[in-house]
């Protein structure tokens, strides 16, 4: 991913809230500090279908802002 | 040239600061750079003593360790090796095992970061455990002993000041372990009746080696009343065969660590390790039934689609792929007692010998003495 943001893909990680600081060390230690973060409320595994879903519309509006922001 | 002042034109890599132990580690502990517990100061002077041991040149990195992808030169090691209390002639097995977890295959970008509770436990096998008396009997895997105690303690150091395992920001793990202090032992090799581990492995018997395993804490088999083999490895295979190891849901190579005793009723019974290790993988399994109704679907099915995808509740799940997956060691004083040590699942355990540079094996540690 980290690659992909340096050769000005639009790209982004989708991240659970517990492991934001993770992420954003790990996205200095690639080099691109500024990497786009879609965060989702912790956890992702062991929850039914319907959090799921719920995740994932949590994560499409900030999808979209990601895009709308390539785009301009 | 090997001069550790030159070495350190990077500002950051040095600071001055009052000789007193005390105010040192405060700030050693503010900086987050230490494992909670009073360090070594890592004096230029110190540092450059510790390294007396190697012969590589100083800042030529083992390896990159995760999740910062720190270089692991032999001057930073010698700093954490200074830090945790190291004599310097074990300076070349905290390297060899450094080098050892930076082999793809063991996935130390996994142990570090991973909610899972795994730690690198270091075995030592040949000449060079008994030169420095690393503890393979009585309480090896506890408090007492230097070598153990110091050489794991320095990796964990490393692994943090070097790695960025960070509780919370790069060692995500849920619980952590009391093995992530220090994980160090030797195997038994006298009081084993079989060939021991770096044999095993190819490698020659009066070689020097490191394995390294992304392990959990030792769990025990405790067994007093088995006289005969079936019975002492039906006894480690009941204790294997449970539902929450990452082992068997992955392809993991979990650790057994016979006791002499054990060791000596299972190879009374004619079995060899190869044979010792078809026999428990052969009742080292679980009915899929015994899995929560998600697991089953979720994960089982999915992972093992071939056997498990329309598997009734009966079907067997083994705890290891393949019987050789069973690290087999002997270790500890007297007692009968195993311990059944499961892994992280996602690595493979990998071993190295020590080497001079021109690559022949080391016999004593003697021999990269100021080389």
């Amino acid at each position: 991913m980290a690659e992909l943001t340096r050769r000005g893909a639009t790209t982004a990680v989708v991240c659970s809230d517990a492991f934001l600081a993770l992420a954003r060390n790990q996205a200095g230690v690639f080099g691109v500090p500024e990497m786009p973060l879609i965060v989702i409320p912790h956890p992702l595994g062991g929850i039914p279908m319907p959090e799921v879903k719920a995740r994932a519309e949590r994560a499409l509006p900030q999808l979209v802002d990601l895009l709308r922001e390539s785009l301009r | 040239m090997n001069e550790l002042a030159s070495l350190l034109r990077d500002p950051e890599a040095t600071f001055e600061a009052e000789d007193d132990y005390e105010n040192l580690n405060e700030l050693f502990f503010e900086r987050g750079w230490s494992d909670g517990l009073p360090v070594i100061p890592p004096s230029i002077r110190r540092v450059e003593k510790m390294l007396a041991y190697c012969d590589r040149p100083w800042d030529e990195p083992v390896g990159l360790l995760p999740p910062r992808w720190g270089e692991a030169t032999p001057w930073r090691l010698a700093a954490n090796a200074v830090m945790a209390g190291c004599q310097p002639r074990y300076l070349p097995l905290v390297m060899l095992a450094i080098e050892a977890m930076c082999r793809e295959v063991f996935n130390l970008y996994g142990i570090q970061t991973t909610t899972h509770l795994c730690a690198p436990l270091i075995i030592v096998n040949g000449p060079v455990a008994r030169e420095l008396t690393i503890n393979c009997a009585h309480n090896a895997f506890g408090p007492g002993w230097r070598s153990n105690a110091t050489i794991g303690r320095a990796i964990r150091l490393a692994l943090v000041n070097i790695g960025g395992a960070v509780a919370g920001s790069g060692d995500m793990a849920t619980f952590g372990s009391p093995a992530k202090y220090s994980y160090c032992v030797a195997e038994n090799e006298q009081a084993s009746p079989w060939e021991p581990l770096h044999v095993e492995r190819g490698f020659p018997a009066d070689a020097s080696t490191v394995t390294v395993v992304g392990a959990e804490a030792p769990h025990n088999v405790n067994d007093h009343e088995s006289t005969k083999a079936e019975g002492v490895l039906r006894m480690v295979a009941g204790t294997a065969a449970t539902t929450g190891t990452n082992d068997i849901a992955y392809a993991g190579e979990p650790v057994i660590a016979f006791s002499p005793e054990h060791a000596a009723t299972v190879a009374a019974g004619g079995y060899s390790k190869a044979e010792a290790k078809r026999y428990l993988w052969e009742r080292a399994w679980l009915p899929l039934g015994r899995f929560s109704e998600e697991n089953i679907e979720r994960r089982m099915r999915v992972k093992f689609s071939e056997r498990l995808g329309n598997a009734g509740p009966d079907a067997p799940v083994p705890v290891v792929q393949r019987p050789e997956d069973f690290i087999f060691i002997v270790l500890g004083g007297a007692g009968k007692h195993t311990a059944f040590i499961p892994t992280f699942g996602a690595t493979r355990s990998v071993t190295l010998a020590l080497r001079r540079r021109d690559g022949e094996c080391v016999h004593s540690v003697e021999q990269l003495r100021g080389a």
